[in-house]
């Protein structure tokens, strides 16, 4: 096969109604402007999906994106999921692995979705061609036993798999497409879309190959990056710990501080032995048999495999502990032990279940059981404490959450909508933003993170402005800082509980991220001065496209990536009214830390400066013909010319 | 002769190897390369092979390790003359045996001190058996 350039960015469009397929090349003026994957994503999203179109219906479309850098040894294998997700706004997310530098090596860049089938399909793409094959015998399998089955089904070792569980079959909110098992993406309900469509999977094998503009600019650029991100020449303590031991950490560093929701984030202080023992090192010591990588990923082991060594749930396997499994299946429900975290956790990614959307509702569920308003009738008789005496009940509700099956059903609904049913009041303690549950980031004792859980248009989601926790500020002078265009005080910046310069940091990190989402390239790797310096990846990028950009301009594409999220949310009714946080931050202390709930006025202040600084209404939060002129969003901009939404202020 | 040699059981499937030293003779990435990590069907296994004299025709970081040596980030490629990799093997055995963290990155790649570190492999017969 000869080698694709890679400046051409190729889209293959799926109809599963009529089951037609047929590839499109993108506007090549496309990668300037939108780089690739989460950009374009949006790009097409907001062409294509007009408002109003119903998420579960034939007219939404999935679209699955890798971009120019995938496949290249800095992809990361990124790539971005994105539709009109269930609960009315965009719903994107990212996941890693393999998939989309194989999609790429098969000649595409893109696939875009729509139609439903009428019985399950799954799409097989190998070297240009595209087939939608029968899966009846698929459907129902749980996502292990399906990637098993294709892997025999389609004799190849090398193909890469992307598919969903039971859990998104059934509509189940917020389930998620999974791939190598462990890799999920996509948790605002991409799952559900997929599953509305009758999709059960996507594999893919390609063998072709990619050649980049300038190898020697590549080649440096590449040394530049590395220096930054290896073991031995970082100047960040963290990246030995993150790319090793993982985020797992963590909980044992938290508690102390404040920062462990415990019990539904009734506390955010856990005893710390609990805490010590679900952390990373016993994780480490006892559990974890393999390191495992993203392609071309330079750290030795983000992602690790498990399994159990001895006890009742001796030899169950899984994989990839992070930052969240500790708080949603630990301190969040009072749990301290690990082996029921971890089979929690590896069973919502046989069921396709998103961990958050399982832990926050279980622990919005024990609450409502703690306080008499759910009780051994309304859970098929299971004990539902905090501490979790009935570990076995817990794991048989897991299921019967993917199965919507007797209490489980109410809980498939997420918490918000479950809350809404049960009444009492029980939405004071839901913890969600926009229909989504959140991650496990606290957010009283870090402003930025409570601003960026409350704007971010696909609910909560910390991918779109990570690192939530301070960087270190030392490594870059305010002059160095401010050649790059980055105008901030970052020492007010980073103060946890001081509301100034919020509004200003996040939206640099959400430009920054939407860059790096968009090459695609993953979010974790922005180590020592990369947080802020994100010239090594502009080099790389035009390095690989042959792309001539300013440093501003390749920032600006990830300015018009919010702006394009902001105007596809405004545009389906959406606005300042839905920027908050959840009503246990903005009401109740943090008690023993004595950290204020977050006011109003504080909440508002950061509001209004990130508006302000975005160029969006303050009472609306339309993005200003001005700014989507300047962007260049001159389509948008006449699209959002005559949207009236009531003042929220 | 210095020789590439692999540490199967650090090696987590990035393909960063393969994927630099496909693209070494023409500036193009490919799967086409002369080291390849090759996976077994329903087994969690990576396993890079090589067929290679380590001698990389434009090594990408300029000096004279290979290419795939130097983009491994785990460890789990070894450029030595036979003792010296049989001294690296057996820190990576005892170091696995007295730390976990060992599990998933070899001890040289490592750059905070940790204790015990077996480099003149004192004890060595006792953690991994006699030679
Ligand atoms: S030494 Fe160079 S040419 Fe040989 S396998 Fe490694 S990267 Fe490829
Ligand atoms: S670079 Fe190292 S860890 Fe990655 S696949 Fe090659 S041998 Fe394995």
């Amino acid at each position: 096969m000869s080698a694709r350039e890679n400046s051409v960015q190729k889209i293959l469009r799926v109809d599963l109604s009529s089951r037609n397929t047929y590839t499109e090349v993108l506007p090549k003026e496309w990668t300037a402007k939108y780089l690739g994957s989460r950009g374009i994503n949006a790009r097409l999203l907001f062409n294509e999906v007009p408002a109003g179109t119903d998420p579960f219906g034939t007219d939404n479309i999935l679209y699955l994106g890798t971009g120019p850098m995938d496949g290249l040894p800095t992809g990361n294998g990124r790539m971005s999921v994105a539709c009109k997700g269930p609960r009315g706004s965009v719903a994107e997310g990212s996941f890693g692995g393999f998939f989309g530098p194989e999609l790429r090596r098969a000649g595409f860049d893109y696939i875009a979705i729509r139609g439903k089938a009428e019985k399950p399909v799954y799409l097989f793409i190998h070297d240009g061609e595209a087939e939608i094959r029968d899966a009846s015998h698929l459907w129902d399998l749980t996502t292990d036993k399906t990637d098993a089955a294709l892997r025999r089904e389609l004799a190849d070792a090398n193909v890469q798999l992307r598919y969903i569980g039971p859990a998104a079959e059934n509509l189940v909110h917020s389930s998620v497409i999974m791939g190598n098992i462990n890799n999920s993406g996509g948790r605002a309900g991409c799952g559900e879309v997929m599953g509305s469509k009758k999709l059960k999977a996507i594999a893919v094998r390609g063998t072709g190959r990619i050649r980049v503009a300038d190898y020697p600019g590549f080649i440096e650029a590449y040394q530049m990056f590395r220096k930054r991100l290896d073991l031995a020449t970082s100047r960040d303590p963290w990246t030995p710990v993150w790319s090793t031991y993982g985020a797992p950490v963590l909980a044992r560093l938290f508690t102390d501080i404040g920062n462990l929701m415990t019990r539904n984030a009734q506390e955010m202080r856990w005893d710390e032995e609990k805490a010590t023992r679900i952390g990373s090192e016993v994780y480490l010591d006892k559990y974890v048999t393999k390191g495992k990588a993203c392609f071309g990923c330079p750290w030795p082991a983000c992602q690790k495999l498990y399994q159990i060594p001895s006890g009742k749930y001796q030899g169950f396997k899984g994989g990839n502990y992070w930052a969240g499994q500790p708080v949603v299946f630990g301190s969040l429900i009072d749990n301290d032990d690990l082996d029921l975290i971890l089979v929690l956790s590896g069973l919502c990614n046989q069921y396709g279940l998103d961990v958050f959307h399982v832990g926050y509702t279980i622990a919005w569920a024990m609450e409502c059981y703690e306080k008499g308003i759910l009780t051994r009738e309304d859970t098929d008789g299971l004990e539902l404490t905090f501490g979790c005496q009935d570990k076995d009940g817990l794991i048989d509700l897991v299921r019967k959450i993917a199965y919507k099956e007797g209490f489980g059903e109410l809980l498939a609904k997420g918490c918000s909508e479950a809350s809404k049913i049960i009444g009492h009041d029980s939405e004071r303690f839901c913890l969600s933003v926009k229909g989504q549950e959140l991650e496990g980031i606290a957010e009283r004792n870090l402003y930025m993170v409570a601003l960026g859980i409350a704007v971010s248009e696909v609910g909560p989601d910390h991918t779109r402005w990570y690192p939530p926790y301070p960087c270190n500020p030392n490594l870059m002078t305010k002059e160095e800082l401010s050649s790059l265009g980055i105008d901030l005080d970052l020492r007010l910046a980073f103060q946890g509980r001081n509301p100034e310069e919020k509004g200003k940091l996040l939206r640099w990190f959400t430009i920054s991220r939407a860059v790096i989402e968009s090459l695609p390239g993953c979010v974790f790797l922005v180590r020592d001065t990369l947080g802020f310096d994100k010239r090594p990846w502009w080099q790389l990028f035009q390095s690989a496209t042959g792309t001539a950009l300013e440093y501003s301009e390749f920032l600006r594409a990830g300015e018009r990536l919010m702006n394009l999220d902001r105007a596809f949310h405004v545009r389906e009714g959406f606005g300042r009214k839905d920027d908050r946080v959840p009503i246990r931050m903005a009401t109740e202390d943090v008690p023993f830390f004595n950290y204020p709930r977050i006011t109003d006025d504080v909440f508002n202040h950061m509001l209004d400066e990130y508006y302000q600084e975005n160029g969006w209404d303050l009472k609306t939060s339309i993005p200003s013909q001005e700014k989507l002129l300047e962007l260049g969003l001159d389509d948008v901009a006449k699209s959002l010319k005559d949207i009236s939404m009531e003042s929220e202020r | 002769m210095k020789r590439i040699y692999v540490i199967e059981d650090l090696c987590n499937g990035c393909r960063l190897c393969q994927t630099f030293c496909s693209s070494l003779k023409d500036g193009v990435f490919s799967e086409e390369a002369r080291i390849k990590v090759i996976k077994i069907p329903g087994e969690e296994r990576d396993i890079p092979i090589v067929d290679c004299n380590g001698r990389c025709l434009n090594p990408v970081f300029g000096d004279k390790t290979p290419t795939c040596v130097a983009v491994c980030p785990t460890g789990a490629l070894i450029w030595e003359e036979q003792p010296q990799a049989i001294e690296k093997r057996l820190q990576w055995e005892s170091a696995r045996k007295t730390h976990s963290l060992f599990k998933i990155v070899a001890p040289w790649k490592w750059p905070f001190p940790w204790s015990q570190v077996d480099s003149d492999n004192e004890n060595i017969e006792e953690k991994v058996g006699k030679r």
